[in-house]
């Protein structure tokens, strides 16, 4: 099983190379008689902030409540999506399809497309 | 280790807002009286524009109006504050003047005033000499 | 061909970006109050600072990876927010210090104060990030920087008495005002080893694709190009010594400062010193507002490239958008762009430690860097600065406080 200090906060890559953040957080399963494994990996969300401290994890909470794409948990990436882990996480899926750059298409569309010259994220 | 950087970041910004002693007060009087007069040799020979030249006079009076107050209040240890003062408020006439005939692009009469706030300034190092010399 | 194209431009590139507001106002407040005495601390900045610039490059060509990206992965997101926390803290004061220079420039041709400019200056700043590539913005500020050569041609032409100044390349103390002589010192060291030099550095050599066939290249621009910056730097020095030091003026507002090189360039110098001060701070302002929208895209995995249209990096965008906006209010609300210099200088060399500490763990790491590790003397040079710099900002700045 790969290390969680080998997942831990390295780059995540979709299918294309697009960069689709980082990994945030890792859930683990932990049986009575086996190894502990990893069922999936976090991206985004609160459970980088919990990382730091709780207070600020509430904090980010309300704040993406009010304003930003309307996403309370982290995106969860299953591990078997996983194709190889390198200096940066390869994964089988799309980006968009995962919910991993809902906020950065959020900026795009909200705010940065708003001003000229900003350019258009495009459509797929 | 934080708190730790943390108080060097406090103390960064004490300093850099630390008031000045009566004797650093008395040195900047005397840079900005230099100063006055270093843009004024400048602008007689054509090297600093008008607008410069005129606001930097300006800051210097203002500068010097603000630094004789402090040192009425807080005098330097061993020198004749009244003495300084009126060599101050003298000072401050001059390129007060200095300034108004660079607006009227008065040369010749802007260079008497010149001369005089050189006198002005040789009387403020020996002020400034002496409060060292008695540290 | 390409290469020595580029080697050329790299150089001449450090040359032109190399002052800005803070190595400047440092540097004549040495030379004005202390003459040559401080050039040593010039001199010692510049050392760490080519071995550090070498490193971010070296470390960029070979592990693919900015300094920011390796320090989240190999340190963990917690630890990394505390180094982000503080740098960008003190990175966002230089920003605010370096904005104001180019309103001090302004001002100064114009006449018009400061504060007038704060928001046009800020609208262009942006405007330059939001419309133009990596390679414009770089190069062109730098390019344009070169006119700060003019502070080299000032300092020669008042004839220095070079035994003087070679004497000042060993420290020395002062007889009485050691607080404020270290303070200064502290602050030169601080300007001369800026880390958001070290992030704009490792992330336009991942922006320019740097591989392991760019080390020997990397080690040439940040030693050539980081020298004659330190000269630059020096002859500032020299400069303030023979004009400014004579006349017992002191540098404590922008004006006092333009006067640095007429007695050399009489009309010239009056307005080289005014277009040096502006495309030095543009540069400045440009790459610190760069840095710290990197620190953030590049710690929290957003996509960052100053190539591609900010609709493709929005996150990145916004970041240095909402910074260049913040940075303008100081200087709407007339705070001194000098006192902003002097504080964020000092700022920077205390905080020296949290940026290069990480940063030589990283170096020394085979996973990063491989056989590319870094050698007993980068790490001892490195190391030795950034403990002097801490040690003097510790003892220097209680003493100036308490003593005065």
């Amino acid at each position: 099983m790969k290390l969680v200090r080998d997942v831990l906060d390295k780059k995540l890559t979709d299918r294309e190379d697009c960069e689709m953040g980082r990994v945030s957080g890792l859930v683990m399963q932990v049986g009575e008689r086996s190894q502990p494994r990893i069922t999936h990996i976090l991206v985004g969300g609160k459970t980088l902030w919990m990382r730091i401290h709780p207070w600020i994890a509430r904090v980010a909470a309300r704040l993406s409540r009010m304003w930003g794409p309307k996403r309370d948990e982290p995106v969860r990436i299953p591990w078997s999506r996983v194709e190889s882990v390198g200096k940066d996480v390869k994964l089988d899926v799309k980006a968009r399809d995962t919910g991993a750059l809902d906020w950065e298409l959020w900026v795009a569309k909200h705010i940065i497309e708003r001003i000229p010259g900003g350019g258009k994220q495009e459509e797929e | 280790m934080r708190s730790k950087r943390f108080l060097v970041a406090s103390l960064v910004v004490l300093f850099a807002c630390k008031p000045p002693t009566p004797a650093e007060q008395l040195d900047s009087a005397l840079s900005w009286v230099a100063t006055a007069r270093m843009a004024g040799d400048a602008w007689l020979q054509h090297t600093t524009p008008d607008k410069y030249t005129r606001q930097t006079l300006e800051l210097s009076q203002q500068t010097l109006l603000q630094l004789g107050t402090k040192l009425l209040k807080s005098p330097v240890p061993g020198v004749d504050s009244a003495s300084l003062d009126s060599l101050l408020t003298r000072s401050r006439g001059h390129i007060a003047q200095m300034a108004a005939l660079v607006t009227a692009k008065n040369s010749p009469g802007f260079r008497q005033q010149l001369d005089s706030l050189i006198s002005d300034e040789t009387l403020v190092k020996q002020f400034a000499d002496s409060a060292e010399s008695k540290q | 061909m390409k290469k020595i194209l580029q080697l050329t431009l790299g150089i001449i590139t450090s040359v032109g970006g190399f002052l800005e507001i803070g190595s400047v106002v440092t540097a004549a407040q040495a030379g004005a109050n202390y003459g040559y005495k401080l050039l040593w601390a010039i001199l010692l900045g510049t050392i760490c600072l080519i071995f550090l610039v070498e490193m971010s490059g070296r470390l960029a060509a070979v592990s693919k990876h900015t300094i920011v990206d390796a320090t989240r992965e190999r340190f963990g997101f917690p630890f990394f927010s505390i180094v982000m926390l503080g740098i960008v803290a003190v990175a966002f004061l230089v920003l605010v210090a370096e904005l104001g220079g180019i309103g001090l420039a302004l001002q100064i041709l114009s006449g018009i104060g400061f504060r007038w400019w704060a928001i046009p200056v800020s609208i262009i700043v942006w405007l330059l990030m939001w419309k133009g590539t990596f390679g414009v913005i770089e190069n062109g500020a730098s390019l344009l920087g070169l006119v700060t050569i003019s502070f080299a041609v000032a300092a020669v032409k008042m004839h220095p008495d070079w035994g003087g100044a070679a004497h000042g390349l060993l420290p020395t103390m002062p007889g009485d005002g050691k607080a404020k002589y270290g303070f200064t010192a502290v602050s030169i060291l601080g300007a001369s080893i800026s880390p958001y030099l070290m992030y704009f550095y490792s992330s336009g050599a991942i922006e320019d694709k740097w591989d392991e066939s760019y080390i020997p290249m990397n080690r040439i621009i940040a030693g050539f190009g980081m020298t004659f910056g330190g000269f630059l730097s020096m002859a500032v020095l020299v400069a303030a010594a023979l004009s400014l030091q004579p006349r017992g003026i002191d540098i404590e507002k922008f004006e006092q400062a333009a006067l640095l090189m007429t007695p050399a360039l009489t009309r010239w110098g009056f307005y080289l010193f005014a277009f040096s001060m502006l495309f030095a701070c543009l540069g400045a302002a440009l790459e610190i507002s760069l840095a710290i929208a990197y620190f953030f895209a590049q710690g929290l995995g957003w996509s960052w490239s100053e190539d591609l249209d900010p609709s493709r990096d929005s996150r990145f965008a916004f970041t240095y958008t909402i910074i260049i906006l913040l940075g303008a209010i100081p200087l709407l609300l007339g705070i001194d762009p000098i006192k902003v210099t002097m504080m964020s200088m000092a700022l920077t060399s205390a905080t020296l430690p949290l940026a290069i500490v990480p940063f030589l763990f990283l170096m020394n790491d085979p996973i990063y860097l491989g056989k590319h590790r870094n050698g007993w003397l980068s790490n001892s040079v490195v190391a030795i600065v950034i403990l002097i710099s801490f040690v003097l900002a510790i003892i220097s700045i209680p003493l100036e406080i308490i003593g005065g």
